[in-house]
């Protein structure tokens, strides 16, 4: 299995806090040392090895993974972590940390 | 449905689609009672939601109390799960939005118990508006839930209010004599929790009454090229 996380820099060349967010809740679980490989979606840089990958898997979200089970077998996409991590790594997560996500994910909400 | 429909036109899909008690409109106690006044000309079987926080102004919770007299609705006030609400406070006290960010206090405090409750019902109804935020620009009159559906069931989401302004609604609000929050004449225009909400100077957008410490841009999760060459 290989596991790609991609980050995101803002137009403004600011890091991406969500993307800061998720790379903490891997660390905190332990699960960093899992990542294989972890790129840069840069918006500034359509050609940065981040855009290119979500223009090719057709990703309009960051972060993102990407696993691969086989070398040439179809990429998994995972916009949303706790999912990502609930399939692939079998962490079950926190109610907070669902809802969160799912706030995050759904920015409409935010006025309910 | 081929848009724009009218608000009340898209209330009655709503129940027609489902049985008016399997549909349940979200209010906010803001101007979103539009709503509850517009199902009430269609149905008597109107089902309301309010999402008490525990950090709502008490003008607000003076108007939920208004509203159920005034159209002789029941409201089902939703509270947080109070386990996951004490761990959250004891860990990160009262006030953690001003330097994390208001999604996880919101999570704890609106999504989850807003999921809990949309599991009982088949589709739901909401005050969204498009002139709201940047994040509503695009807020259809109806759609799929993507956010609350599941490998079970598939949640209808209706947003009759999507094609109007906030000049429309305060007009429906005027014409039609319907209570409002008494914070509107205070100068709030967006109304949520007491510590996230402030009331907005003339010519001010909406928007900047509700967490105006974050950057927008900061919470969006989109990727937008630029500098892309034609």
């Amino acid at each position: 299995m290989h596991i790609t996380f991609v980050k995101k820099i803002l137009a403004d060349g600011t890091p991406c806090a969500k993307c800061a967010d998720v790379q903490e809740r891997l660390e905190k679980a332990g699960q960093m040392d899992r990542i294989d490989e972890v790129i840069i979606a840069d918006e500034r840089d359509p050609e940065s090895p981040g855009m290119k990958l979500a223009a090719q898997l057709n990703v309009s979200r960051a972060p993102f993974f990407v696993v691969r089970d086989e070398a040439d077998a179809e990429p998994k996409v995972y916009t949303v972590y706790f999912k990502f991590a609930k399939e692939v790594f079998g962490k079950t997560s926190s109610k907070r940390d669902q809802s969160k996500e799912i706030l995050n994910d759904n920015p409409d909400l935010d006025f309910i | 449905m081929s848009e724009p429909a009218s608000p009340t036109e898209v209330i009655e899909r709503a129940f027609e689609t489902h049985t008016p008690n399997q549909v349940a409109i979200s209010f906010s106690g803001a101007e979103d009672v539009v709503l509850v006044d517009m199902a009430c000309q269609i149905s008597d079987e109107v089902r309301v939601f309010s999402l008490d926080t525990g950090r709502l102004h008490p003008e607000t919770y003076e108007f939920i109390e208004r509203v159920r007299d005034h159209y002789g609705v029941e409201i089902d006030v939703l509270t947080p799960d109070a386990e996951a609400l004490d761990a959250f406070v004891k860990e990160k006290g009262l006030f953690s939005f001003f330097e994390d960010g208001h999604q996880e206090c919101c999570g704890i405090r609106k999504i989850e118990p807003l999921q809990r409750y949309l599991e009982q019902v088949d589709g739901w109804i909401t005050g969204q508006r498009r002139d709201q935020s940047p994040t509503r620009a695009e807020v259809p009159q109806i759609q799929e839930d993507t956010a609350f559906s599941n490998d079970r069931r598939t949640l209808m989401k209706y947003n009759p209010l999507a094609e109007w302004s906030s000049a429309q609604v305060w007009d429906y609000i005027r014409e039609n004599e319907v209570p409002y929050n008494k914070l509107h004449d205070q100068g709030f225009i967006s109304i949520g929790c007491q510590p996230c909400t402030r009331p907005v100077g003339p010519n001010m957008h909406e928007r900047a009454g509700r967490w105006w410490w974050e950057e927008a841009t900061q919470r969006e999760c989109g990727l937008h090229a630029i500098n892309i060459q034609e």
